[in-house]
């Protein structure tokens, strides 16, 4: 062996021995967090087979009583059903049944407005309530879980029910002749004022507008939102407004933004630098509130004390009432996996008591209020069940995001492939 | 003629004669067809409007009692902060202007929440309505056969009758209405036509004796009053 052929050898064993995923549980010392957060996989997933209807099969918005049904949650079970037969969590043909069954009401019974469902729906007639908006954003949520399950079934009928629902949305409706997409429209007053102008959960959006096989958005679309920079603690990202963890999250939970570029960023390093600056954020209150510590992190949208808000770091608006959301540390876990993995750890050592039940860890608890929430919320129970599942797995979800066909043709009209690989987690 | 303000006293006096005094002519007959008729209808109007009762009052209890509302209103406030969460770009909203959104969705589901009771109900009700139209078509079909039945036998036996053949006699189903007319009917033909056999007898027996036959005759015939008779 040549020396400069030794030299790349090194590196490449020393790299996958350092890569967060899967190679970092073989250690013997980690076996411990690796079966806590299969544990917390586990539960966070029950969420989806308990709250969802058993005759529609959609997904409570939150586990408390009166809550309607969420077609974010639902896109989250159906993705997250799909994960838990393939683990044997459930048996495969319950889970099969109920992919079926979801698939076939949203396409026959959920109300929607030209393949845009609506936002809450009642969880039994599908039809829609509390005067919701046809919702952009939670139908990509919705589509991208579907399209998860139907990688999981493939030449199935669940996977050409998935393509139909993707297929029926009209991305170019909710343009309204703009080149931003709009949040939402409702029947009594039209289009919202609100449109996804800036960078955050929308990449998801985005992606599956562009790749759409039958009403596609151009490439002027991607290019149209701004892509504003900011710096905290010297770690500059392309933010959020609200600088909520969850914005850096939900698309990554689907695309593996690892080797795309977008004219000179990465989404998955920018997300790992908004992870760590909103740590530091939080760690820099420390004094201030009982709840942070350096393990003790994660600003992002949840309950409160005083109601839900989008708690959130710098840069970005940076809300903080000393309110901790567990779902923000795990849900970082592929870009951060040595600070979640902590965080995990010490949410459940400590306070497991009170912030732990049936579903996993509870939405949120606030220390200086001694506030402890007691519900689960769906998209953030989602999120926790998938990125586990990329971050234990694999990244299997991913493989099966990328694989395909619009995601490949998103891809390439926005010229996103990168040039040169890079380590993932380095 | 007396006129009076109605009409000529003759047509008033023939309207008394007319107008019934007793409402309950055959009070077995009568009580029987109110049992019919009346009893099915009162059941199946009392049940369907209990039904009714029950369902829309359950629903607005239900959709208006603590835990609801108590639900409702927390609802209502978490969607406002889901939509200030996501749509807010200058932070935190006026919190007055929030309590107007919250009670703006409140309003809003409780119109839902009265469609929903509205459309429950009308569906339910649909299906009520076509029973009982089936049960009315279903029970006038039977009634009413009941009666025809009778009144077509009469019709054709009278028809013989007219035609001389007095051997006809009536014999209704066990269901059937006037069952006690057709036995007087019945009777009433049996008597004639023993009458005519036995003027017949007379005739067959006595053709020798002329005088007899005739006072055997017109003895028979002295029972009966025709209009020859004045």
């Amino acid at each position: 062996m040549r020396i400069p052929d030794f030299f790349r050898f090194f590196t490449a064993v020393s790299l996958c021995l350092l890569t967060p995923l899967s190679p970092l549980y073989a250690e013997p010392a980690k076996v411990k967090d690796a079966d806590l957060l299969k544990k917390i996989q586990k539960d966070s997933f029950q969420y989806f087979p308990r709250l969802s209807d058993k005759t529609t099969g959609f997904t409570r918005d939150t586990s408390r009583p009166g809550s309607p049904s969420s077609i974010a949650a639902t896109g989250f079970a159906l993705a997250a059903i799909a994960i838990g037969a393939s683990h044997q969590w459930i048996p495969a043909d319950w889970a099969e049944e109920a992919l079926h069954k979801t698939m076939k009401n949203l396409l026959t019974k959920a109300q929607h407005e030209k393949g845009f469902f609506y936002h809450f729906l009642d969880p039994k007639s599908g039809r829609r309530v509390w005067a919701s908006e046809a919702s952009s954003i939670d139908t990509a949520l919705l589509v991208a879980g579907a399209l998860v399950a139907a990688q999981y079934y493939p030449g199935s009928e669940i996977e050409r029910m998935a393509h139909d629902l993707y297929a029926r949305v009209d991305w170019k409706w909710m343009l309204n002749g703009t080149d931003l997409i709009c949040m939402g429209w409702k029947p009594e007053t039209g289009f919202l004022p609100y449109y996804w102008d800036t960078y955050n959960e929308q990449l998801i959006l985005q992606a599956l507008a562009v790749g759409s096989p039958t009403h596609p958005v151009g490439k002027d679309v991607w290019n149209a939102w701004e892509r504003r920079e900011d710096e905290f603690n010297g770690r500059k990202v392309v933010f959020a407004h609200s600088g909520s963890l969850f914005t850096y999250q939900y698309p990554h939970a689907f695309i593996d933004f690892r080797n795309l570029d977008d004219a000179g960023i990465n989404y998955f390093e920018n997300s790992r630098q908004a992870t760590l600056a909103n740590r530091e954020y939080t760690i820099g209150f420390r004094h201030l509130s009982k709840s942070y510590s350096e393990n003790s992190w994660g600003l992002s949208a949840s309950v409160g004390p005083g109601g839900y808000k989008a708690y959130g770091g710098k840069p970005g608006e940076g809300l903080q009432d000393g309110t901790i959301a567990p779902y923000a540390a795990l849900g970082s876990i592929v870009f951060t996996p040595e600070e979640s993995i902590a965080a995990a750890r010490h949410f459940y050592d400590q306070h497991s008591k009170q912030l732990y039940g049936h579903f996993g860890f509870k939405d949120a608890f606030n220390l200086d209020k001694q506030w402890w929430s007691d519900e689960y919320i769906g998209i953030d129970q989602g999120i926790i069940v998938l990125m586990l599942e990329n971050f234990l797995n694999d990244g299997i979800i991913w493989k099966k995001f990328m694989a395909l066909e619009a995601i490949k043709r998103w891809v390439e009209i926005c010229n996103l492939e990168k040039e040169t690989e890079i380590i993932p987690g380095s | 003629m007396v006129l009076t303000p109605f009409g000529d006293w003759h047509s008033i006096s023939s309207m008394n004669i007319n107008r019934r005094r007793h409402f309950f002519i055959n009070k077995p007959l009568q009580l029987r067809f109110m049992l019919y008729v009346t009893l099915p209808l009162i059941v199946i109007t009392c049940v369907m409007m209990f039904g009714l009762y029950i369902g829309i009052w359950g629903s607005m209890l239900e959709a208006f009692s603590n835990e609801k509302l108590r639900n409702d209103l927390l609802t209502a406030s978490r969607l406002t902060e889901y939509e200030q969460a996501r749509q807010t770009v200058s932070g935190n909203e006026d919190s007055a202007l929030s309590f107007f959104k919250q009670a703006e969705k409140l309003s809003q589901r409780q119109r839902e929440v009265f469609k929903e009771i509205l459309d429950s109900s009308n569906k339910t009700l649909l299906p009520k309505f076509f029973l009982l139209l089936f049960f009315i078509a279903w029970g006038s079909v039977f009634i009413s056969h009941k009666v025809a039945g009778p009144f077509y036998r009469f019709d054709k036996s009278l028809e013989d009758i007219q035609n001389g053949d007095l051997r006809v006699r009536i014999h209704l189903r066990k269901a059937d209405e006037g069952k006690t007319i057709a036995k007087r009917f019945n009777d009433s033909v049996a008597s004639i036509d023993d009458s005519f056999s036995r003027v017949k007898k007379i005739i067959r027996e006595n053709e020798a004796d002329p005088a007899k036959t005739l006072t055997l005759l017109k003895a028979e015939l002295s029972r009966f009053k025709t209009s020859a008779d004045s």
